[in-house]
Formats: structure tokens, C-alpha cells, sequence
């Protein structure tokens, strides 16, 4: 059972493999019906599928597929022109080909998948209406096979059992021969386009191998069938075989290809996303070592070490994405197909131009990517391409081309689709969504004409007056969009009255590991896909207007509306307003937004690991990522914080706390903190203040000195700091504390011994309002504090 | 030397004696921890590991007692606030304060405690069901543990590492 599992599996992969080429084939031959080749391609895939499905029990399949092939073997052989009414039937019945692969590989079986009768009728008038002449026994069976076929190999084989055994033999010389001019003209097709050959003998003795199992099941039923010795028998149905199987074998042998589980290739791309964390935390403490051990020796080794690490990281990680690549052209292949069945449904003349089809994707993204296109594709055919009548009176040519193609720019992929139709008309889209309720006829004021286009990707907009078969629901585009938004990809649109129309999909070339800008708010940060970040503004505050409740700024001839990362994810605003800010703009599908943000951190490679289920789902928050300090930086979910910057009012830019007013009675209500790395120092300072009364908090250093003050526990009214100090100075002490809004005010009084002009200077930029020398005298110390603080009362 | 000798022997002698605290399927192993003013416990499998507390980012639109994450060798770990969950007034951490990682299955969080006490050691026989009043359907409290002098709460890690915003 398991062997016959295994049998039906590689019978499906094939299958589906051989399919896929098919539906491009078939529109191809439709244009060229003289083109034998092709037409023996696709005669040999209807074989094979045949040959295999018989093997494997599955009876409908084979009756199916038997009849297709009479079809085209009568077109192979030129008694039959294919006509667009012969085209329909015979995609017709590889559509069900296809579908009867899809239950079968569902179910197991065949048996209860769509009814053939109708179908094979067809087939068969196709062959035998026209067919009256036909003389072909040896090949076509001239009645319709009896639907109790029993299981054998071949239909060739009911015919050999009327036939002497010269017969015979002449018959396996004559496809042998057909074999081998094949196998010849493929080689002579291979050196012309520069690959290496493989030797013939080779090949044979690969497919013989291949059909191993093949005899060993065979002769039993021959037996059964005809009277004629087994020993005779026996090696033909290797040899028929060989015949039907050998193009499809031959050609996945040259590739030198394997199959690997999907499932191992993600497991290979996460571990690879663990290496690229621990690269970037190595990089990380490399550049600390360096600036703690500057100049040492070990530094060098250390460095080429961490940059070769990083490096084969990066060359591993791209090896790795490639392995998980398919070309386009997969998604692509299906287009020829669809182009013809909707001209013809339509009766528009449509051509199709496809360019860029070896252009590399993510396998996940090739399996998201085929529902957009399709969408735009229908939308294109039905509402750009105009009608022959109408083209013709336009002065364009009778035929419309549609053009797909795919590039790669950067890190994105480029799928562009155009048609030379009647292209959009801004306010004609305008109107539409006015009276559709989309949207207010001030916003459509507001539009641009690029604005406009995006209309078509809302839900419920379309253009179409009546609902038709291809599209008029008002589905397809707002498909497109949610599809495109999933990959973070970019929708663009240009489109010129009566001339075109484009559109462009720009989407991330992998989903796993993604390049990130880093961004600061506040004290915290946050990183944003590079994929959706269009570009990065320094704007001052006053840029930025408010139009009803909403920030906005001019970007160019645009108006880019505005969003504080604060605000979306409620950040405390501790830090002051600073003149300058940095606006980040974003686009993902077709909108854009502003997104203010304190500080642009860098670029940095980041994985997406999940939160977990505790998590999962936060607003704004696509996942978090492990930074190189070993922190953890959550993702910005683009889609979802411009949903909610919709539902964002803004704000005054910054709101003022009011800070609670501490009642002070007595002297020692007043804290005062001092910051000296020497104890002795601390100690002068603290018996000069003891006068006083008041309270005082000791700190040896500046972090300590920042954390004290951070925590909140006591609200000071001044503080005496030292300017020499490890880990933090005085000055960058100064610098941290006039960075919070709420400690705008607290006097910083510098106490040191450096006396030079240019210190006082520095003193006072950083926002010392005293600066006192050592030494002093006990009472000036007291008095500098005393009228700091504004104390009034003696103690 | 001998006396020394003799106290081994005899406390070797006492393990032995005692086998039916030792027998695993009779007992229940507990971590007991303070949180605010009482303390309470919780089964010892449940528990991934306890470290000592690390940086942690604040994640947007959560409540209060969900501080945000923390890494955990390469974990994103979700960090809850016990005081802030059981409503009590949030207070400065002290040295004392742990992280403890909690899991059942795939979910895994970590709980801040303000400090660790004891592992011990429970009959099941010893564990009654939580009280009629605490056992609504929401209850955090998996049950009850009498020691000689004291009553212990054990906490339903099912319910604590469950989402209820």
C-alpha cells in the first residue's frame, strides 16, 4: 500500500508538472498550429498522464485523457486543423484533467469526480466527424473504447495482440526509432543553447531503471489478455513505456534536481534567522570591545573574525533564500490562457506580452501573488481594452495588448501590468465614489489625480454598470490590495485618459528576514519594514498643519497625512519638543502616511518572531525582533497603524503636565541632590547645606544621579553636580536631565575645579544655571542653594 | 568521631523511614513566593525558570499588569506584573524581585514576584479544593495546602498564562 502511495505521489507531482506547461502550449498552438513540436509535446503529455493513470487504476482519468490524445494525435499527424471550436473542447478537457488530478490527489481515487461523458462525446465527434479518411490502426483505435476496459498498459497493445510477430517487432524498431530521432533532436536542441549533454546510453539506462517496477506487475495481465508466450511479451511494455515516459524523465534528469520538503527549507530559513540575530548582538559587542580597548593588538584579529562571521552570515542566508525561489514565470504561465478565454468571452481582441518571466520570488510570495494578478488581469481585459468598434473609431490599432512584466529593483520585485485601454478617469472614479458613499465630496476635492486612481481599491467601488461574469463586484481590486498589503508590498498607479493604464506591485523579495529602520520615540524603539518606508524628511515643527483634526504636511505636491508614533502606541512624551522633527514616510498597497517620529536610529537586518498567543494579534505591533544590545524592538505593523491613524485625533503637539505643585512647610520638604564621585566631596557639601535643613540625596556618578531622578521617588528643587565623574559626567548628566520636559526647570549647579573659561562655557550651554569653584566657603555654597531653591523659611 | 558517625548513619536512616513523603505520586512539590503581603505557590513542573530581573519593552495597548517582553535566549517572553494583576499598588522592585517562567503548554510568560521563600514539599492528601467563593469560573486558585501552621494558596497556572484582554 505504501508502495503504491508512494507510485501515486510521484504520479501527482508529474502530473501537476506537466500541466503547468500545458495551458501556455495550447494558447501558443493556437496561433501557431503548424508548429509540430509543440504539438508533440503536448500530444506526449496527454500520453504520459494516460500511460501513468491506466498503470494506477484510475479508469476515468485514462478514458479522458485516451480520447484527448486521439485529438491531437490526428492534429500531430495534419488530418486535422485546430480550430479556436476544436481549441475550446480540447482546453475544455484538460481543464478537467486538471481537475480530476486535484480529486484524486484529494480522495485517492477517481471514481465520483466530474462526469467525462459529455466531454469525451465531444472528443470523440471531433475525431471520427472529420476523420472518415483516417487510416491510422496502428495508432488510433477506430472505436470508442468500451467502458470495461480491464486494467492494461497501453492501447496500443489491444492492437498488438492482432498482430504477427513480425508485426511486432517492426512496430518496437519503429518507436524506437521515433525515440531515438527525439532523443537526437533534443540533444541538437540542448548544444545550441550552450548545455551540457548528457550521454544517450546513459538516459535509456536511467528510464529502464525508472521502470524497474514496471514489468514485474505487467505480464500477469498480459497473460490474461493474449495467448501469445510471456517470453516474447515481456520486454515490450518497457520499451512502449520508455517511449511515453522518456520526455518527461529526460528533462528533470538533465536539471540534476532534487525535491526537498518545504517544511525543511523553513526550518533551515529560521535557523538562519537565529545566525542573523547572533550577528548583529556579535557586531554589537565588537564595537564596544574596540571602544573600551582601543589600540590593542587583539582588536585586529577580533575584527576579521567578526567581519568574516558576518559576511559568510549574509553570503548563507542569501544561498539559503535562493534555494526557496521559484521564477514568476510559474504565476505567469496561466495568463495566456486566461487572456484567451476572456477574449473570446468578451469578443475583444487581446494580446498578451509577457516579459521577465525568469524573475526570482519567494516561494510563499509566488503562492500569494497569482489571486492579485488575476484580479488585475480580468480588470484590465474587461474595463481597459475597449471593444474592436471602439478602438477602431479611436484610431488605435483593432488589437489590445495587455503587458506583464516582472524585474527586480533592490530588494523588491517588480510586477508592472499595463494595457493600452481607455485608461482612468480621475473625476469620473470621483464621482463614482461620491455616489457610492465612498467617499465626501470635500475629500474628492482634496484628491490628486494619482489619490483618485487608488479609488478602485476600495471595497464595494467599481466603475463597471452592470455586474458581469468577469468582474463589476467590486471585490476584485479590494482582493488585490488586502493580498498585496499582506506581503508589505507597494501599489502604484499612472494612467492617461484613452492611452493606458499601469500598474505596479513592488513587493519584498523575501517575508523571513526583513531590513528595518530603526526608530526612536522618546525613550523608546521601534522598527518599521524598510520595505514600506518610501523615503525619510527633517521637517521643522511649524510644517506641520492641522486640516480638520488632522496633522498634515506638504510633501512636494503633496499633501502627506501626519501621525505622532506616539500617539499610536501611547508613549509617554517625557522629552521636550524639539524644533526639528523627522517624518518617515510610509506606503504600503496605495496609501501613504506620515509618521513623526524623535530619532532615525539606522538600518538594521531583523527577524520577526511571533510574541506568542498571550500577545498575539496587538494592535500596530506585527511581531517583535532581538536587537544586537540583546534587547527586544518590536515590528510596526504598517496596515494596522494606518487603520488606526484614521480613527487618531490629533493632538497639540505637546501637552503640557501639569506638574502637581508640592506643598513644602518645612525646610527639610526641600530635596536638594548632590553628584560627586568623591565621598569627602559629598561630605563638605553636605555639612555646608546642613544649615539649611533640607533634605539631600547623594549620587557617585551620573547614571546614578539620571536613575535616582528618573524613578520619580522624590521630586528635587535642585541639584549640585560635579563635572569629573566616571561613566557619566556632569555635562552629559546636564545634557539627559534638559532632555525631559518635566526638568526644564530644576536648577543644575556645577560644583568643580575647573576653572577655565571654555568649561564655564560648556556650563552653561548645557544648562547650568551656577557654577561654582573649588574651593569654597561653606556659607556661598549655602547661600547659591538657598536662592535656587527659593527657600524662605529658616530652619 | 563516632558520635559524628552515629548523627549520619541515624539521619540516613530517618530518609529511609520516610518513604511516604518521598513517593512522588503522593506528593506535590510547590514554590512559594511573595506577592504584596501574602504569599502563594505554585506546582514546581509548571515552573520553566526563575532569573533575576532584565531590561523589558513596553508593549502598546496592553493593561497595566502586562509589562511587556523580555528575551529569553532568543524568546520573545511576555512579562506580567503580579501586583498589578492581583490590584495591588505597584511598588520600586527590590533585589529581591524575580521573573518566574511559567509555562503550559506552547504558552509561556514571565511573572514578576517581589521575592522567592521556599520550595516545598505537600501530600496531596493535604490539598483541599479552592473554597466555594474563590472557585467562580475565572478562579485563579487551583487550591488549598495546610501545613501544621499555616494555609497555603496554590495558583492556577492554566488561568494566569491565559489571555483576558
Amino acid at each position: 500500500m505504501d508502495e503504491f502511495q508512494e507510485i501515486l505521489q510521484d504520479f501527482l507531482v508529474e502530473s501537476f508538472e506537466l500541466i503547468e506547461q500545458l495551458d501556455q502550449d495550447l494558447v501558443e498552438l493556437e496561433n501557431t498550429p503548424e508548429d509540430l513540436e509543440l504539438l508533440n509535446r503536448i500530444f506526449r503529455v496527454a500520453h504520459t498522464v494516460k500511460g501513468a493513470s491506466s498503470f494506477l487504476n484510475f479508469d476515468i482519468l485514462t478514458r479522458l485523457t485516451h480520447h484527448m490524445e486521439d485529438v491531437l494525435n490526428r492534429a500531430r499527424k495534419g488530418e486535422l486543423v485546430l480550430t479556436p471550436d476544436i481549441m475550446d473542447i480540447v482546453l475544455r478537457s484538460i481543464d478537467m484533467m486538471k481537475a480530476m488530478l486535484h480529486f484524486i490527489r484529494d480522495n485517492g481515487t477517481d471514481e465520483g469526480s466530474d462526469d467525462i461523458e459529455d466531454i469525451v462525446v465531444k472528443l470523440d465527434a471531433i475525431t471520427s466527424g472529420e476523420g472518415d479518411s483516417s487510416d491510422t490502426p496502428s495508432e488510433v483505435p477506430p472505436e470508442p473504447e468500451p467502458k470495461t476496459v480491464p486494467v492494461e498498459e497501453e492501447e496500443e497493445e489491444v492492437d498488438y495482440s492482432d498482430m504477427s510477430e513480425g508485426e511486432i517487432e517492426d512496430e518496437i524498431e519503429r518507436l524506437l526509432q521515433m525515440r531515438q530521432d527525439e532523443d537526437k533532436a533534443r540533444r541538437e536542441a540542448k548544444i545550441e543553447a550552450g548545455e551540457a549533454v548528457l550521454d544517450a546510453p546513459q538516459i535509456i539506462e536511467e528510464v529502464v531503471k525508472e521502470e524497474a517496477p514496471a514489468p514485474k506487475e505487467e505480464p500477469e495481465v498480459e497473460v490474461a489478455q493474449t495467448p501469445s508466450p510471456i517470453v516474447e511479451k515481456k520486454p515490450e511494455p518497457s520499451v512502449t513505456k520508455e517511449v511515453a515516459k522518456a520526455p518527461a524523465k529526460s528533462a528533470t534528469s538533465v536539471e540534476q534536481t532534487i525535491r526537498v520538503d518545504v517544511r525543511r527549507l523553513d526550518h533551515l530559513m529560521n535557523l538562519i534567522g537565529e545566525l542573523v540575530l547572533g550577528k548583529n548582538r556579535l557586531i554589537k559587542i565588537n564595537d564596544d570591545v574596540e571602544e573600551r580597548y582601543e589600540g590593542e593588538e587583539f582588536l585586529e584579529e577580533l575584527n576579521q573574525v567578526v567581519s568574516i562571521v558576518s559576511l559568510v552570515t549574509t553570503d548563507l542566508q542569501i544561498a539559503v533564500m535562493k534555494t526557496r525561489m521559484l521564477p514568476i514565470g510559474k504565476v505567469f504561465n496561466k495568463f495566456p490562457r486566461m487572456i484567451r478565454d476572456l477574449s473570446r468571452e468578451l469578443g475583444k481582441k487581446i494580446e498578451l506580452e509577457i516579459g521577465g518571466e525568469e524573475t526570482e520570488l519567494d516561494k510563499s510570495i509566488v503562492e500569494e501573488i497569482g489571486d492579485p494578478l488575476v484580479h488585475i488581469i480580468r480588470n484590465s481585459c474587461d474595463h481597459g481594452v475597449e471593444p474592436v468598434a471602439d478602438r477602431i473609431a479611436k484610431g488605435k490599432s483593432e488589437t489590445g495588448t495587455i503587458g506583464l512584466k516582472a524585474y527586480n529593483e533592490g530588494n523588491h520585485i517588480v510586477i508592472e501590468i499595463t494595457d493600452d485601454g481607455k485608461g482612468l478617469d480621475a473625476n469620473v472614479l470621483k464621482d463614482i465614489a461620491i455616489s457610492k458613499g465612498v467617499i465626501t465630496e470635500k475629500e474628492a476635492d482634496n484628491m490628486g489625480d494619482k489619490e483618485a486612481f487608488t479609488l478602485i481599491f476600495r471595497p464595494g467601488f467599481s466603475t463597471a454598470k452592470t455586474v458581469t461574469n468577469v468582474s463589476g463586484r467590486g471585490v476584485g481590486m479590494d482582493v488585490v490590495k488586502t493580498n498585496i498589503e499582506k506581503l508589505n508590498g507597494i501599489i502604484d498607479i499612472d494612467s492617461e485618459i484613452n492611452g493606458y493604464t499601469k500598474i505596479k506591485l513592488k513587493i519584498p523579495l523575501t517575508l523571513a528576514i526583513i531590513q528595518a529602520l530603526l526608530v526612536g520615540v522618546q525613550e523608546e524603539y521601534y522598527a518599521i519594514p524598510l520595505a514600506s518606508v518610501l523615503e525619510t524628511v527633517r521637517i521643522s515643527t511649524n510644517e506641520v498643519y492641522t486640516v480638520e483634526n488632522r496633522s498634515v504636511m506638504r510633501l512636494r505636491d503633496e499633501v502627506l497625512p501626519l501621525v505622532h508614533l506616539a500617539d499610536i502606541f501611547e508613549v509617554d512624551r517625557v522629552f521636550d519638543g524639539a524644533e526639528h522633527t523627522y517624518v518617515v514616510v510610509l506606503g504600503l498597497a496605495e496609501s501613504k502616511i506620515g509618521v513623526i517620529v524623535d530619532t532615525l536610529v539606522g538600518q538594521e537586518e531583523i527577524v520577526i518572531k511571533s510574541m506568542g498567543e498571550y500577545l498575539k494579534g496587538m494592535d500596530g505591533v506585527a511581531g517583535a525582533t532581538i536587537r544586537g544590545d540583546g534587547g527586544v524592538t518590536l515590528i510596526v505593523d504598517v496596515a494596522a497603524l494606518m487603520q488606526m491613524a484614521k480613527s487618531l485625533k490629533a493632538k497639540p503637539a505637546i501637552a503640557q503636565a501639569a506638574s502637581v505643585a508640592k506643598v513644602r512647610e518645612k525646610p527639610s520638604d526641600y530635596y536638594v541632590m548632590i553628584v560627586d564621585d568623591s565621598k569627602t566631596d559629598r561630605s563638605i557639601m553636605k555639612n555646608a547645606l546642613k544649615p539649611l535643613g533640607v533634605t539631600l540625596v547623594e549620587a557617585a556618578d551620573g547614571l546614578e544621579a539620571l536613575n535616582i531622578l528618573k524613578s520619580g521617588e522624590h521630586q528635587f528643587d535642585a541639584m549640585l553636580v560635579d563635572i569629573e565623574m566616571p561613566r557619566m559626567d556632569g555635562y552629559s548628566l546636564a545634557g539627559e536631565i534638559k532632555k525631559y520636559n518635566k526638568y526644564k526647570n530644576l536648577p543644575l549647579i556645577a560644583v568643580t575645579s575647573r576653572t577655565t573659561k571654555a568649561d564655564r562655557m560648556r556650563g552653561v550651554e548645557v544648562g547650568m544655571v551656577e557654577y561654582i569653584t573649588k574651593p569654597y566657603s561653606p556659607e556661598y555654597l549655602m547661600n547659591v542653594v538657598k536662592r535656587n531653591i527659593n527657600l524662605t523659611m529658616e530652619a | 568521631m563516632s558520635d559524628k558517625m552515629k548523627n549520619i548513619i541515624d539521619n540516613q536512616k530517618k530518609q529511609q523511614d520516610e518513604p511516604d513523603i518521598t513517593n512522588l505520586d503522593d506528593v506535590m512539590q510547590l514554590v512559594g513566593f511573595v506577592v504584596g503581603d501574602e504569599e502563594y505557590t505554585v506546582p514546581i513542573l509548571t515552573i520553566q525558570e526563575i532569573i533575576k530581573p532584565i531590561e523589558y519593552t513596553r508593549v502598546p495597548q496592553t493593561p497595566d499588569y502586562v509589562l511587556g517582553v523580555f528575551n529569553l535566549r532568543g524568546s520573545v517572553i511576555p512579562l506580567i506584573d503580579l501586583r498589578m494583576k492581583f490590584g495591588l499598588p505597584s511598588a520600586k522592585q527590590t533585589d529581591e524581585a524575580r521573573y518566574i517562567v511559567m509555562k503550559s503548554g506552547d504558552e509561556v510568560a514571565g511573572f514578576v514576584i517581589d521575592r522567592l521563600t521556599e520550595a516545598i514539599r505537600l501530600k496531596k492528601s493535604d490539598i483541599d479544593p479552592a473554597p466555594d467563593t474563590a472557585s467562580g469560573e475565572k478562579s485563579i486558585i487551583e487550591g488549598v495546602g495546610k501545613q501544621a501552621d499555616r494555609i497555603l494558596t496554590i495558583l492556577k497556572v492554566d488561568t494566569l498564562l491565559e489571555r483576558d484582554f
